[in-house]
């Protein structure tokens, strides 16, 4: 007996998000977002709470109503057929949990028998996981007895169950201690080398940074810029020098300084409390040369300089628009005009 | 992997325009399912077992020793032989209760998300629930009478006893899926219990469960005479006692079918909307 009877082939691109919106009352959680997701790409949905990236998540998984655009999965259309595009997806983390009161074993078995898997290959896939995610030691206990890293396994380990094209993983290593992190990152990755789709959420760049082929930043609810993880880096065209006083009266004087010595054309960013000032210097090392030479011939007192090469994080806060040190005394930056780096 | 799949074999294959019977066998695996998950989750949480038997024994304690002599004495009945068969149906009555509350937590727990995106019929999650509570039922009435024997209580035939426990169980089948659409309304467990007592305590104490309607004054007999939690207890009363109740049995299948018809699809459909 069984309980299928179409075999399909799922097209490439397995995922593909076309306009995504979504409103909660007056609160536009999704605004046109769209990308695609092929067959062992990892793309990378990177953004701070309440970016709309587990909304996005839900919206591709048949969890919450599409209010504009659309999304397919394996070529079938979410809204219109959710039932089959459920049969292509797993998904995990923060969009999806197990069930407490169940074991790692029975919960792996209902939700087998859900996809409809025959016995057999439900018993044998149970045990392939438990086995494969090092998860014998407690399968035989109720969820709810957990460790925090055991029940991220659990959860991501349920999405894996009828070895799913497309799946979604809304934050899947929240709360992880390093280990299991890179444990639960190379597993990741070895499913996308196996020809799995993979959606990706994370609040955390350095995530993004090792498992994303494309990455897509997102905030308050829409897309302000994406790209492979170097392209993202490079939009971003600057290293960032930062020069530390030795004294606080020093600090205005250093800021016009710098101005005189680079132009007014900069954003940069004065920690008083810390005597700091970041200033941009773009790739070019002689600007850092001339400033750091400009300085030292005005005569203002340097305790210490390191130039910083650009990180995701730069990339994220010089495009979600939050500020990587605030003055701390609260007091206006002097001088420099800021420059908006959103698109 | 940077190669580009073009397309892919999945060994499943996929079910796109599934027959009705297919749907509908499909749908029975489902539930299934979700009975034998819920079947774990009550032998785990025994408790709220023994909070529907001592509730049951509670009931036939306290309404026989202490309203009995007066309830029987003023309608001229034995009055342990009236209540034992009332208690039945009041008992099934609160494992339905206990169907609103545990799906109402059910529903604020994680594992329904991964329930609704997986491809299964969405019915499945509350007729699985319904139908572990009604074994649960099954086990509960069970005990009571158990308990009602050593009081003095006689069953007209072991089949009279089978009977009325099944049929009490399925009324309190049908108003479970009623308690299930509360349930998928409000979702808030707190909520939930507090509006129970808004239906529970009328349909339970305005009934012919405890006391024949003769004894009530005469507006509220119709309504007490009718509703389902009445006809009920007659017709139970009747398989139990062997003293014949087609009518009531009827009328009490007739709730069933209206409960199931009306609560079925629209707990469903507030299953599935957006939270």
């Amino acid at each position: 007996m069984t309980m299928h009877d179409v075999v399909e082939v799922p097209r490439d691109p397995v995922v593909e998000a076309r306009g995504l919106t979504k409103s909660f009352g007056d609160v536009r959680a999704v605004m046109d977002v769209s990308f695609t997701v092929g067959a062992g790409q990892i793309v990378g949905v990177l953004g701070p709470n309440g970016a709309g990236k587990t909304t996005t998540i839900k919206m591709l998984t048949t969890l919450v109503s599409i209010d504009a655009g659309s999304a397919g999965v394996g070529g079938y259309d979410v809204g219109h057929q959710p039932d089959v595009v459920r049969q292509l997806i797993g998904v995990a983390g923060q969009a999806a949990a197990v069930d407490e009161k169940l074991t790692a074993r029975e919960n792996l078995e209902l939700f087998g028998r859900l996809y409809k898997l025959p016995r057999a290959q439900r018993r044998g896939r149970t045990e392939t996981l438990i086995r494969q995610f090092d998860m014998a030691e407690f399968a035989d206990r109720p969820a709810e007895t957990y460790s925090g890293g055991q029940r991220r396994r659990l959860d991501v380990v349920a999405a894996l169950v009828a070895d799913p094209p497309a799946l979604f993983l809304d934050e899947p290593t929240a709360g992880l201690d390093p280990r299991s992190r890179s444990e639960l990152w190379n597993a990741i990755r070895g499913l996308a080398d196996q020809g799995t789709a993979i959606v990706l959420t994370t609040q955390y760049l350095e995530e993004a940074d090792q498992l994303a082929d494309h990455i897509l930043l997102i905030d308050h609810g829409r897309i302000v810029a994406q790209g492979t993880p170097a392209e993202l880096k490079k939009d971003v065209e600057r290293d960032v020098l930062e020069i530390r006083l030795l004294d606080t009266a020093a600090i205005d004087t250093a800021v016009d300084t710098a101005i005189e010595a680079i132009g007014a054309d900069v954003e940069m960013a004065v920690d008083r409390r810390e005597r700091k000032l970041s200033i941009p210097v773009g790739a070019d090392p002689a600007r850092s040369l001339t400033l750091l030479t400009h300085m030292r011939d005005t005569g203002i007192p340097i305790s210490d300089f390191q130039l910083r090469r650009p990180t995701l994080d730069d990339v994220f806060l010089a495009l979600t628009g939050a500020r990587e040190s605030e003055p701390t005394d609260g007091a206006p930056v002097p001088g420099p005009p800021r420059r908006r780096n959103r698109p | 992997m940077t190669e580009q799949v073009t397309t892919m074999t999945r060994p499943l294959g996929l079910v796109v325009d599934p027959s009705p019977v297919l749907a509908t066998r499909r749908a029975i695996h489902d539930t299934t399912s979700v009975l034998w998950r819920d079947t774990i989750r009550t032998l785990r949480q025994p408790d709220m077992l023994a909070f529907a038997v001592v509730m049951g024994v509670f009931f036939l304690v306290l309404f026989n020793y202490v309203f009995g002599g007066s309830i029987g004495a003023g309608a001229n009945i034995d009055y342990l032989t009236y209540l034992v068969p009332g208690v039945l149906v009041i008992t099934a009555l609160q494992g339905a209760q206990q169907t609103s509350m545990g799906l109402a937590a059910d529903l604020t727990e994680g594992v329904i998300d991964r329930f609704k995106s997986l491809p299964m019929s969405q019915g499945a999650v509350i007729a699985g629930r319904t139908l572990a509570d009604a074994l649960r039922n099954v086990v509960s009435l069970t005990l009571v009478c158990l308990v009602a024997i050593p009081m003095g209580y006689r069953f007209s035939s072991v089949s009279g006893a089978v009977a009325a426990i099944l049929l009490a169980t399925a009324l309190g089948f049908g108003v479970s899926w009623m308690g299930a659409a509360i349930a998928a309304r409000v979702r808030r467990p707190d909520a939930v219990g507090m509006l129970s007592m808004f239906w529970l305590f009328p349909m339970m104490l305005a009934s012919t469960a405890f006391a024949p309607a003769e004894t009530m004054p005469g507006w509220l007999q119709p309504f007490v005479r009718y509703q389902p939690v009445s006809t009920a207890s007659d017709a139970v009363r009747g398989l139990a006692n062997g003293t014949g109740a087609g009518d009531a049995i009827l009328l009490t299948l007739g709730w069933l079918a209206l409960l199931l018809v009306v609560f079925i699809p629209l707990s469903v459909s507030l299953y599935r909307k957006d939270v």
